[in-house]
């Protein structure tokens, strides 16, 4: 966890310094009258402290007896986090021309295999149940103005 | 007398046949989430407020707190009898809770766990129904630099009790005011990290980042650790406790509800901490500690009153000074804005309607849960059988569904599915996302206070010390902030006392 803490502290210290470069860049003002920049460089100040503070504690953490080895959080499969994250993406591209029941069908049939790895036939049923379910109850029902895409146009 | 008038003004409101159905259905869900690890109330929360878009504000605030305070009698059918807590405030009634039915006590630990929440439920109203009306009163003296320091204050609680290292509660509330400045400035509306993005001059939704974050980031964690729980399954005999148990649960239940109510009054205090600290205090109180893990009736009792006094008393910081404490709240109090309508002290006098409506539903949300819980419990635990693959899909599509029902925008989707990258990500580094999400819809609010009182005193920082109110709200916080090295002096200077030669 240490390593990771140290990592998230560069992350943090890069995004406080952006930060504060573009707070910079608005009006300031004064103590007197702060401007639109005010809070902002401020806050990122006090973010780049922090990101110090934890970078520190990492630090002292990494140079304990037995840090190596220990870990926080258990590993599990990111590769699957990727997988989906990725179906997602595509899905945001694919709303509008595709519409809506076909990508959330497309959607939900690609989730079967980072969430379970399941069998095509379930997962053909799940996807049309959840794909055509929620279109009738929310575009239907609810009249939320869902994309209907070329299938419903 | 004028207190039980307005009761009785809001339990018109609340018995309505539309708002009974509605508080069903919020107490509902609430178990059923309570009862299903990986679904939290607030992501449930997030994911059903574009729903209440379309229906009135009285109706969508008791939806959402039933399914709030509904998860706390949820979460605790699953730790007793599967040693599954379904929710974060329920992990320490597995150790008691679990340990009883072990023992062929589940009945037991069941009844007083319900009837202790359903008490404590009710001590929790009781006290938001006294204690609001006056707070809100007081609260219209607060000035700007008032506001700023309870803000202020606000800030170091969500960090000091969120939970984890103290450090990243705050670097989590640092990025969530950081996250709300996006968009126009609040005093002079000019744009501040836009990017020449035009949707971002109106700023992040806090409901996309909240579905996001909740919603998408919490599919995201157990996809990836989707491990089976192994479950070891116990019979029910029966929902009675014995009149010994009763009569030792009976302390418990009523200190747990009284120091519940005080936890959940404080910004970041809530269920989880709550249960946790009353569980402690029980098992310091206890003639024989060593009971506690063992199956002590009062383990189940303490902690489950203390999580839904916590839960209720929540509140009291929204309706009378439109502070979110806890996530859960955040959204609430998000669900309010979207219908127009301010929490703050002017609340219970302006939208006497919402208040007093949201208190009488309370009364029959916790008498709802009372009786769905105990008849139910074999529903509730059958429940836990539906597969995540199938579970894990429908979130992900109510949560698009509901980005993109926000403005109809395809942009929103988008930014959602960022937010819940960034949820996986926080929880993967063990940070927790409730500060950022406390800290961006307090952040607004937090600049304009402070920059008003700034120019109201001419830049005299000394503002926010001369003023009773405001000073006393900021020594608090500076008490908190200052605290790690406060106790890490007083622990130094009392080894050197014990360690010093010649002193015994």
């Amino acid at each position: 966890m240490a390593r990771r803490d140290g990592i998230a502290a560069l992350v943090l210290l890069l995004v406080a310094g952006a930060v504060s470069h573009q707070a910079a860049a608005l009006p300031f003002g004064s103590v007197t009258n702060p401007g639109p920049g005010f809070v902002p460089w401020w806050t990122g100040l006090t973010l780049a402290g922090l990101a110090l503070v934890l970078a520190t504690q990492a630090l002292r953490a990494l140079r304990a007896p037995g840090a190596r080895r220990a870990r926080a959080v258990p590993a599990g499969d990111w590769r699957r986090v990727v997988r989906l994250l990725v179906a997602l993406g595509l899905y945001a591209l694919a709303l509008d021309p595709l519409g809506y029941p076909i990508s959330t069908f497309l959607l939900v049939l690609l989730m079967r295999r980072p969430t379970s790895g399941g069998a095509l036939l379930s997962g053909f049923a799940l996807a049309l149940l959840a794909s055509g379910g929620t279109y009738l109850l929310f575009a239907v029902w609810l009249g939320v103005p869902l994309p209907p895409g070329p299938l419903l146009r | 007398m004028e207190i039980l008038s307005l009761l009785g003004h809001g339990f018109a409101i609340a018995l309505t046949p539309t708002n009974l159905m509605y508080c069903f259905l919020g107490s509902f869900i609430g178990t059923a989430i309570g009862v299903l690890p990986g679904l939290g109330p607030p992501a449930t929360i997030a994911l059903l407020l574009p729903i209440t878009y379309g229906i009135p504000p009285t109706s969508a605030v008791i939806l959402l707190a039933g399914i709030f305070y509904g998860a706390m009698y949820g979460g605790s059918t699953t730790s007793i009898l599967l040693n599954i807590p379904g929710e974060a405030a329920s992990v320490v009634t597995c150790l008691d809770g679990y340990a009883m039915a072990r023992q062929g006590r589940a009945g037991a630990a069941l009844a007083v766990s319900a009837v202790g929440s359903f008490i404590a439920g009710t001590v929790g109203v009781v006290g938001l129904m006294v204690l609001a009306p006056p707070l809100a009163a007081f609260a219209l003296r607060f000035g700007a630099p008032e506001y700023a320091a309870l803000l202020v204050l606000g800030l170091m609680m969500v960090g000091y009790l969120g939970g984890g290292s103290m450090t990243k509660g705050f670097i989590m509330a640092a990025l969530g005011l950081l996250l709300g400045m996006v968009g126009l400035d609040p005093i002079m509306g000019s744009p501040r990290f836009t990017y020449g993005v035009f949707k971002l001059s109106e700023g992040f939704e806090f409901v996309l980042v909240a579905m996001g974050l909740f919603g998408i980031g919490e599919v995201l964690v157990n996809v990836e650790r989707s491990v089976a729980p192994e479950v070891l399954r116990t019979k029910i005999r029966g929902l009675l406790a014995s009149r010994e148990e009763w009569r030792a649960a009976a302390p418990s239940l009523a200190r747990g509800s009284l120091l519940g109510f005080g936890i959940g009054v404080l910004p970041g205090g809530g269920a989880v901490i709550s249960s946790f600290v009353s569980y402690a205090l029980e098992k310091k109180l206890s003639r024989h500690p060593e009971r506690f893990g063992q199956g002590a009736i009062e383990g189940v009792a303490a902690p489950e009153a203390a999580n839904n006094a916590a839960a209720t008393s929540s509140f009291i910081p929204l309706l009378t000074l439109g502070i979110p404490g806890n996530a859960s709240i955040a959204l609430i109090f998000a669900a309010l804005l979207i219908h127009g309508i301010r929490p703050g002290p002017l609340l219970v006098s302006q939208q006497p309607e919402v208040f007093w409506g949201l208190i009488a539903s309370m009364y029959i949300g916790n008498a709802m849960l009372l009786v769905l819980n105990l008849p139910l419990i074999r529903f509730w635990v059958r429940l836990l059988e539906v597969p995540y693959a199938i579970l894990a899909p429908f979130i992900v599509v109510f949560v698009l569904v509901g980005a993109y029902s926000v403005n109809n925008s395809v942009f929103d989707v988008g930014t959602t599915i960022a937010f819940g990258a960034l949820g996986w990500l926080i929880r993967k580094l063990d940070f927790e996302p409730a500060p950022l999400v406390l800290a961006m819809i307090l952040g607004p609010q937090l600049e304009a206070a402070l920059r008003r009182s700034l120019i109201y005193s001419r830049g005299d920082l000394l503002v926010f010390f001369e003023r009773p109110i405001a000073a006393t709200l900021m020594a608090l916080a500076l008490l908190m902030l200052l605290s790690p090295v406060l106790r890490r002096l007083l622990a130094r200077r009392l080894r050197g006392i014990v360690g010093a030669p010649g002193r015994d």
